[in-house]
């Protein structure tokens, strides 16, 4: 994905200026920066972003605007990727996040901008149509699953893979985290498929969507 | 202290003598003459009836228990007489507050007793039933003397009525020749007029008995404001411990405002500007990294094990241009680039400082970048042990997403229908995460349960259950002394059931309120 063209919502001024420069240093264009729920919705309709940083703790009542005001962008701008940023993770945002799939949406600590290049990967694949969901996300979607007992079987590495799988990973970017070739991800990959009883799938997105699927049931 | 708020007087003395006047004699015409006035009419009845009716039946079931015979009659005639005294007090609470403003709350139920011989024994130490007992029987004479204030007014009105009765209905009213009696409240003797002129004497009695009468009734209704509220309110111990019930709701309630507080200023101040902080050693790092020869990843070993890899940086050496002849061999740093002048003007003979040591520079960053993404996952875990974010949307969320993150499978059951207090949700869910942690560190279960419900009761009930080795205990040193006494702030109740072997149950009782 070439130069990304991004609006940000993020209530901390602090931390919107330095999102802005950070990506606007890598070449992506910062079309706003904005403060508020209401403040994003006008900004995405009018430019049109192919991502939006959305933080969910906004005012007015700093509880779920962030969120509420992401699935009705997800409805009304289908081509408009939406990440959102927390501070914490909630069982409850991931799966409204999730309820219309999981392609374009993304959900990730605050904390993960840390990492400046793996966060622009993330927000990258959430641009494309695809899917970054916070490690933490997908560790309490795995516990709050009713599947433990099918989940049994998997080895410690399938499980590591699935969990990647799930963050919204392709294979090359599992292989280069667990430091393996790209065959032996294939083999684990494939593995977990058929222990899972899940039909096989090249595609990433649809991957990620049968693997989110199976944890959220 | 603590005293009822009463009705402030609607007359209070007034000032000056003329004022002071002008009150006495427009007394007989304030709407407060009138209302005592009538309140002395209306609880005549029930005061004369509730009183007799209650000397009786006390007489009776007083002597059935003392006769033994009839002991257990006695004792229910006895507990009867609480009872009807009770209800009588409520009519005597609504007069006063109809027509003296004089509201007072009313007193505790009698607490439930269990069984036939509880409850009779509850309602026998019933201390707001005896006192309305007592207040009742004082009432009789109370109200008696009312109807005599009472008195006053009549005869006034009816004396009032003299001259026109005269020339109505002639001297001869009553037949005897013995002239127009007048009437007195006071036992005068018997006093009549017996001519036209003198029955003006009867109507000035009147006017006097009338200015007056304001007065005997305003005496037997004070008296009577004072039984009221020593015998029928709810009496000075029941309205500390209300007013401490009050207080100490108010109390959790502020303490779990408070946590909430910090945990938002937590979230929205420290943490967002540690993320910012994060961030830019993050992006200071790549930059060094574009600028030093041998980037490294994150991964590389920490700085002490690799020290030894780069030169000590020059420290005492001058810097100045080497003298013509010597090996330009001389090794620089590695982090330095070829292009970092030596600081310009230096006074020849002051040692430089040392130069640039990308390598070092790249290595402190790190540190702090690690430093700073702990920090950030210590911030976020504190945060949660201080106000799960999660309870802004109710106990059920908040629940769930312990439950997921939990290390062990639990199972989760939620039914509340009415949302509790801020305080009550907060309790209940430090509850679970304390019971789910002893199930985790001491039980050695396999999976956990955890269900919450409000139940017909009205009590909200959490129920943490496990199918481990059991054997747990309040006061064991197992942390669940710390919750019957979180628990107990707002009156709840916790209960164990661990059998050695196990499954343990642990129930969690909460009001719905603080």
């Amino acid at each position: 994905m070439g130069a990304m063209r991004v609006v940000i919502a993020e209530d901390a001024a602090v931390l919107r200026e330095l999102l802005g420069r950070m990506l606007v240093e890598r070449g992506h264009e910062v079309c706003a920066g904005v403060g508020d729920a209401d403040a994003l919705r006008t900004a995405v309709a009018e430019h049109r972003p192919d991502v939006t940083v959305v933080d969910i703790r906004m005012p007015p009542s700093h509880t779920d605007e962030g969120l509420r005001a992401a699935i009705d962008i997800r409805r009304e701008h289908p081509g408009t990727g939406v990440l959102l940023f927390s501070q914490y993770v909630e069982t409850k945002y991931a799966t409204r996040l999730l309820a219309d799939g999981s392609a374009g949406v993304g959900y990730l600590l605050k904390d993960r901008v840390a990492n400046v290049a793996e966060f622009t990967d993330a927000l990258a694949r959430v641009a494309g149509g695809g899917t970054a969901l916070d490690p933490e996300v997908v560790t309490q979607l795995a516990g709050a699953s009713r599947r433990t007992a099918e989940l049994a079987p998997l080895t410690a590495r399938e499980r590591q893979v699935l969990s990647l799988m799930a963050e919204g990973r392709s294979n090359a970017a599992i292989a280069q985290t667990l430091v393996v070739s790209a065959g032996t991800v294939e083999k684990h990959v494939a593995a977990v498929f058929d222990k899972l009883g899940l039909p096989p799938s090249q595609d990433a997105n649809r991957r990620v969507l049968a693997v989110l699927r199976y944890l959220r049931t | 202290m603590h005293d009822i708020p009463r009705a402030v007087p609607q007359d209070g003395p007034p000032a000056t003598p003329r004022a002071r006047t002008t009150a006495f004699l427009r007394a007989p015409l304030s709407r407060r003459a009138w209302t005592e006035t009538a309140y002395c009419l209306l609880a005549f009845p029930p005061g004369l009836v509730g009183g007799v009716l209650l000397t009786v039946l006390l007489a009776l079931g007083a002597g059935l228990t003392v006769s033994l015979v009839g002991a257990v009659v006695g004792v229910l005639v006895l507990t009867g007489c609480l009872g009807l005294a009770r209800g009588l007090g409520a009519v005597h609470r609504a007069l006063a507050s109809g027509l003296l403003g004089e509201r007072l709350p009313r007193p505790a139920p009698p607490r439930p007793g269990s069984g036939a011989v509880g409850r009779i024994d509850a309602r026998l130490r019933d201390g707001a039933g005896w006192r309305a007992v007592a207040y009742v029987l004082v009432k009789l004479p109370v109200s008696a003397l009312g109807m005599y204030a009472v008195l006053w007014w009549v005869t006034g009105l009816i004396n009032l009525t003299a001259p026109l009765r005269w020339g109505v209905f002639g001297q001869n009213t009553s037949g005897d020749g013995d002239g127009m009696p007048v009437l007195t409240p006071l036992p005068a003797g018997g006093l009549a007029v017996h001519g036209f002129t003198g029955t003006f004497g009867a109507l000035a009695l009147g006017l006097a008995l009338l200015l007056l009468a304001p007065w005997p009734t305003r005496l037997v209704v004070e008296a009577d404001r004072w039984l009221l509220r020593a015998l029928l309110g709810p009496g000075r111990l029941a309205e500390r411990v209300r007013d401490l019930e009050a207080t100490r709701a108010l109390a959790v309630d502020d303490s779990v405002a408070l946590l909430r507080r910090v945990e938002r200023d937590l979230h929205d101040g420290a943490q967002v500007r540690l993320v910012a902080v994060a961030m830019c050693l993050d992006m200071i790092r790549e930059r060094l990294d574009a600028a030093t020869p041998r980037p490294r990843g994150p991964e590389d070993p920490p700085p002490s094990e690799r020290e030894p890899e780069n030169p000590p940086p020059p420290g005492q050496e001058p810097e100045n241009p080497p003298p013509p002849g010597q090996e330009p061999g001389t090794p620089s740093p590695p982090g330095q680039e070829p292009g970092t002048p030596s600081p310009p003007g230096q006074e020849p003979g002051t040692p430089s400082p040392p130069p640039l040591d990308l390598v070092r520079l790249r290595d402190l960053v790190d540190t702090a970048h690690h430093n700073a993404t702990r920090a950030l996952t210590e911030l976020r875990d504190l945060a949660r042990g201080i106000h799960p974010p999660a309870l802004d949307e109710g106990l059920p969320d908040a629940l769930a997403t312990l439950a997921a993150r939990s290390a062990l499978p639990v199972g989760l059951s939620t039914d509340i229908p009415r949302r509790p207090t801020p305080a009550i949700e907060t309790i209940a869910y430090f509850c679970a995460a304390e019971l789910l942690t002893n199930v985790i560190k001491h039980s050695g279960a396999g999976a956990a349960a955890i269900s919450v419900a409000e139940e017909d009761d009205g009590v909200l009930r959490l129920r943490v259950g496990d199918d481990g080795r059991g054997g747990a205990r309040v006061g064991a040193g197992s942390g669940l002394t710390g919750l019957v006494q979180r628990v107990r702030t707002v009156d709840g109740r916790l209960l164990v059931d661990s059998p050695e072997g196990g499954p343990t149950t642990v129930v969690v009782e909460l009001p719905l309120h603080a």
